[in-house]
């Protein structure tokens, strides 16, 4: 699988105001687990947005290799939907599938094999919104993999996953990776950056990129998360706290 | 069996009762999708909002279905004008403007245009005296929710599902949504003749609703929507006509009626 990412002086805004994500200078290929670090608003969703070609960019060049998949936070689809897991994974095939045709025979069987292989082949008639969150964020892995996805955009993958199926979605995001395809993983926690091959850290620009152990330091987190960081120097572990702001604009 | 074949030996409750049918397609398929996607409230104010279109429609002379579609899509512009610059947030705009379209159509009828016991009808809806215009409307609705239904249903199925990672999916949902308020706004004109501007729920709304407490299956939801709002329709339509009420509000009550029992019947079943 030839995957790869190519983002050169990236600048993305939305109408005429201020850019919402500049200087982005990255290169992610075949194999390479990307965290994509930041605050809220720091520019995370709008550089999937611009890599998924919804977003054009104002400035700079944007080239994904493979076919591009989005695997949203499972709090943002609907919950009380008609659709069962496999109805879900089916999604993966829908850009194939012609307007006046069934979903083919293949592409069923493809879903089956993508929940058996994220470990839920026995919950394919599942009601989506019955599965727990780790659950559900599988069954959408399970829907970029019906995409044949070379490049991956995980918005979040481990918020409102318990322990357990965190450990499972990270075995499965390893697999994946060993296949050569491309990660892209947004997140805030610190901690699971470091277990990546590369950290891209975001602010509004980009404050930097490369290996976890060159790029999570202090001064780099600092740049990233502002004020609001919370380095607790015990055994190499950082939290980023997000902080609400109180000053409403009146 | 006289009180079912009596009514339906006279000829203007056989077009009452086809046109009920043929509505009843068109506003279950459309239906569903409206409620998966949250857009009752939304119809309800469309529905509303054709009431001052109907008043002018005699007077200016247009006709009826025109001036609704045209009152609709003009409550639709302003509200994605007043959504869109933040001037208020989307159900308080939705609700401004479906009580300003119901007062404007209140004053024009009352004092402008003295259209008297007229308003009933525009109101409530009137089975009894359908035209050709209204059977072929009715047709014209049933045919595009069920071809619509046949192509977009995946379209509409993933964009509804999640919002943001539809497009990624190389789904058109944009112009998936288009097409779905196109189609709304055409049942909404559909179903006016036989329940009136302010019972459009009645249709549109309240038989899905009902069937989506029944099931979990898309497929079953489509056609359990479809049959009972056939069956509200013909049992409200017979309700009226041996208690001489108006067929709108008779159907609504029918309507009303089903989806609490089934709410009951589902409560202990499925805690939501």
């Amino acid at each position: 699988m030839s995957a790869g990412v190519e983002v050169a002086a990236l600048r993305v805004s939305y109408g005429a105001g201020e850019p919402a994500l500049r200087d982005v200078t990255f290169t992610a290929t075949e194999g390479h687990a990307v965290a994509v670090l930041g605050p809220n608003g720091g520019g995370k969703t709008t550089l999937f947005r611009a890599l998924l070609g919804e977003l054009p960019a104002t400035a700079g060049t944007v080239r994904v290799h493979g076919v591009t998949a989005y695997v949203p936070q499972t709090e943002r689809s609907r919950l009380d939907f008609p659709v069962s897991a496999l109805d879900v994974a089916l999604m993966g095939a829908y850009a194939r599938t012609p307007w006046y045709r069934r979903v083919a025979d293949g592409d069923r069987a493809l879903a089956r094999a993508a929940l058996q292989r994220v470990g839920l082949g026995d919950r394919a008639g599942s009601r989506f919104g019955a599965l727990s969150g780790g659950q559900r964020q599988r069954v959408l892995i399970a829907r970029a993999l019906v995409q044949d996805a070379g490049v991956l955009l995980l918005d979040e993958p481990f918020a409102g996953v318990d322990r357990a199926s965190e450990e499972a979605i990270m075995g499965i995001l390893d697999e994946l990776r060993g296949e050569g395809r491309v990660l892209l993983i947004a997140t805030h926690d610190v901690e699971h950056a470091r277990r990546w091959d590369r950290v891209l850290c975001l602010a509004g620009r980009q404050v930097a990129y490369g290996p976890p152990g060159q790029t999570l330091t202090n001064e780099v987190l600092e740049a990233t998360y502002g004020e609001e960081i919370v380095v607790l120097d015990c055994g190499h572990r950082a939290i980023a706290v997000q902080h609400h702001a109180h000053d409403h604009a009146h | 069996m006289g009180w079912l074949t009596d009514p339906l030996a006279l000829p203007f409750m056989q077009r009452a009762l086809l046109v009920t049918l043929l509505l009843a397609v068109a506003a279950g398929l459309l239906g569903t999708w409206i409620v998966l996607r949250r857009l009752a409230f939304f119809a309800h104010a469309v529905g509303s909002a054709t009431f001052p279109g109907l008043v002018v429609a005699g007077p200016w002379g247009i006709a009826p279905p025109l001036a609704a579609l045209g009152a609709g899509l003009g409550f639709a512009g302003l509200l994605s004008r007043m959504t869109r610059r933040g001037a208020a947030s989307a159900d308080a705009a939705t609700g401004l403007l479906l009580t300003g379209a119901l007062a404007l159509g209140a004053i024009l009828a009352s004092d402008v245009y003295r259209a008297g016991s007229g308003v009933d009808r525009l109101l409530f809806g009137t089975l009894l005296g359908l035209g050709d215009g209204d059977l072929a409307l009715a047709a014209a609705a049933a045919i595009a929710a069920v071809g619509a239904t046949a192509v977009l249903a995946r379209t509409w199925l993933a964009t509804g599902f999640d919002p943001p990672g539809a497009e990624a999916l190389g789904i058109r949902a944009a112009r998936g949504d288009w097409l779905l308020l196109a189609l709304l706004a055409v049942s909404v004109v559909a179903v006016l003749p036989a329940v009136g501007a302010l019972l459009v729920s009645t249709l549109l709304v309240v038989p899905a609703a009902t069937a989506r407490l029944l099931t979990d299956s898309l497929g079953t939801l489509l056609a359990a929507a479809v049959g009972l709002a056939a069956l509200e329709g013909v049992g409200g339509l017979l309700l009226a006509y041996h208690l001489d009420l108006p067929p709108g509000p008779a159907i609504a009550v029918v309507g009303g009626g089903a989806f609490g029992l089934a709410a009951l019947a589902t409560a202990t079943r499925r805690p939501r």
